[in-house]
């Protein structure tokens, strides 16, 4: 029986994984090989300490929050490529509001595929150019005092006010609450990174969406059955 | 000349993004194909691809000016490197920050260039090992997490409740990102044991508020116009389009008054 598209993207996801730890490896190596340069043992441990606990704990999480909605190929691209939240997630989450298609759908795994893809690929062309070429150019434009320069400081607050606008008109109900939510953890604390606010928000948003839900709040009034309820019912029917 | 910027270096990134590029075609090609086996139209691919380009410039310029901000401590190579792979800023300079403590004494410290091949290559490690556990989570993890996600976003039956769950975990994201815009500090690089701003961006004020009203306002207006005169091409660039503008009005009210422009509400002292 010939496999699912999404079963054989789980596979090729897995060997591109697995290529890209060699890649991401090979670099260290290199360096040390190349320039007979290698620290010692402790000297690296000593570094690690103070990165591993923190970002192999939220990468745990980042799966976790992000693949569901990213779709299989996209994940696995966008976990190598990086700049998930700034750029892959939305991008992705984009076309999909785009191309109209339903969440969970081959349509939609293949849209998103698409469009991490895509913004990979510009990415790293942009970087190569940018580097290689533009460096110079660059600094002026970004450097303090530059016309362009408070315009690059706000790629966030643009990017997510218009990703948000669509949401927030169609599901008005739901983004009250996550929005009033985020708004007071920051006030609270204004250090707050985002890699904890995130996880929080969301959350606290699924929880406000379900509660609503079975209360009528988001189904013209009507009580639905509760959806756990029956979700359960089906675990204990296929066990 | 410096050893952070050889030929060397210059041809790992090349193998890197070689590599980032291949992968990112492969996929691209399947999903293409797999998306007119199951009858999408190829317009709609089209646009995916175009709308995504588009909607990726800016945050890739950014993404840019932080390689430009690393490149004063490890050269332009390491720091093109990383943020082509797996890499953002916050991850990268405490990454550095912590590995150059590995080598007390010896003077090094962030926003110093790296003299020492051996200091630059305990970075280059910590950077790659400290950031690399996805790439060994993905493949155990993620058809588990996948199908466990599944079964709740059908619980219900008639896929309401998956569309409500999908949409409220996307808000929560979004949201986040609406509340740093509104009430956050600017973001700080823990630099030498000092929490230092970064110059990449600002905290929550006056151009903050602004930029995020304006692309809110910017979208809606162009979603209006364009259900009202049917520009269905007009919707695929709206996203982009209001990202711009909204970035646009940054420039506007820095160039009318600086000063106004650099207001915080909580500036880091």
């Amino acid at each position: 029986m010939k496999r699912s598209y999404i079963d054989r993207t789980h596979t090729w996801g897995r060997i591109f994984s697995v290529t890209a730890i060699c890649v991401l490896i090979s670099l260290p190596i290199a360096i040390c090989l190349h320039y007979d340069a290698w620290p010692e043992a402790r000297q690296v441990l000593i570094g690690l300490r103070g990165v591993v606990p923190i970002f192999w704990t939220t990468a745990v999480l980042e799966i976790i929050v992000y693949a569901p909605m990213l779709g299989t190929g996209a994940t696995y691209l966008a976990f190598v490529t990086g700049n998930i939240t700034n750029l892959k997630l939305p991008c992705a989450l984009n076309a999909k509001e785009n191309a109209h298609v339903k969440n969970g759908t081959e349509e939609d795994e293949v849209i998103s595929t698409i469009a991490v893809a895509s913004s990979a690929i510009v990415t790293t062309v942009i970087l190569a150019v940018g580097v290689v070429a533009m460096s110079p150019l660059l600094s002026k434009i970004t450097a303090e005092g530059s016309p362009f320069a408070p315009a690059f400081k706000q790629v966030i607050p643009a990017l997510f006010g218009a990703l948000g606008a669509g949401y927030f008109a169609k599901h008005w109900r739901i983004s009250i609450i996550p929005i009033l939510t985020a708004i007071i953890l920051v006030v609270i604390d204004g250090n707050m990174k985002t890699g904890t606010l995130i996880p929080v928000c969301i959350v606290i948003s699924i929880l406000a969406a379900y509660i609503m839900y079975i209360n009528g709040l988001l189904t013209g009034g009507v009580k639905p059955e509760n959806p756990l309820k029956s979700f359960k019912k089906d675990k204990t029917e296929s066990k | 000349m410096d050893f952070k910027e050889s030929k060397f270096m210059y041809a790992i990134a090349g193998f890197i993004i070689l590599f980032v590029i291949a992968q990112s075609v492969f996929f691209m090609v399947r999903a293409w194909r797999r998306g007119k086996e199951i009858g999408m139209k190829t317009s709609d691919l089209k646009n995916t691809v175009t709308s995504s380009a588009l909607f990726t410039i800016a945050p890739a310029i950014a993404i840019l000016a932080t390689v430009i901000t690393l490149a004063g401590t490890l050269g332009l190579v390491l720091p093109w490197i990383r943020l082509t792979v797996i890499g953002n800023l916050q991850y990268e300079v405490t990454a550095a920050q912590a590995a150059m403590e590995g080598f007390e004494g010896s003077g090094a410290i962030f926003g110093k260039s790296i003299e020492d091949p051996r200091i630059f290559a305990a970075v280059s490690w910590v950077m790659t090992l400290g950031s690399i556990s996805p790439l060994f989570l993905l493949p155990l993890l993620l058809k588990t997490i996948q199908k466990k996600m599944g079964k709740v976003s059908t619980a219900g039956g008639d896929g309401k409740f998956g569309d409500i769950i999908s949409a409220a975990t996307f808000i929560g994201l979004v949201a986040a990102f609406i509340g740093v815009s509104v009430a956050g500090k600017a973001p700080t690089l823990k630099i030498n044991g000092q929490a230092i701003p970064d110059k990449n961006s600002m905290g929550a004020g006056v151009l903050s508020v602004s930029v995020l009203i304006t692309s809110i306002v910017v979208f809606m207006l162009l979603q209006w116009l364009c259900k009202k005169f049917k520009l269905t091409k007009l919707e695929t660039f709206i996203m982009p389009i209001s990202m711009f503008i909204g970035m646009g009005m940054a420039m506007l009210i820095y160039n009318i008054s600086p000063e106004i422009a650099q207001i915080e509400w909580r500036p880091v002292s």
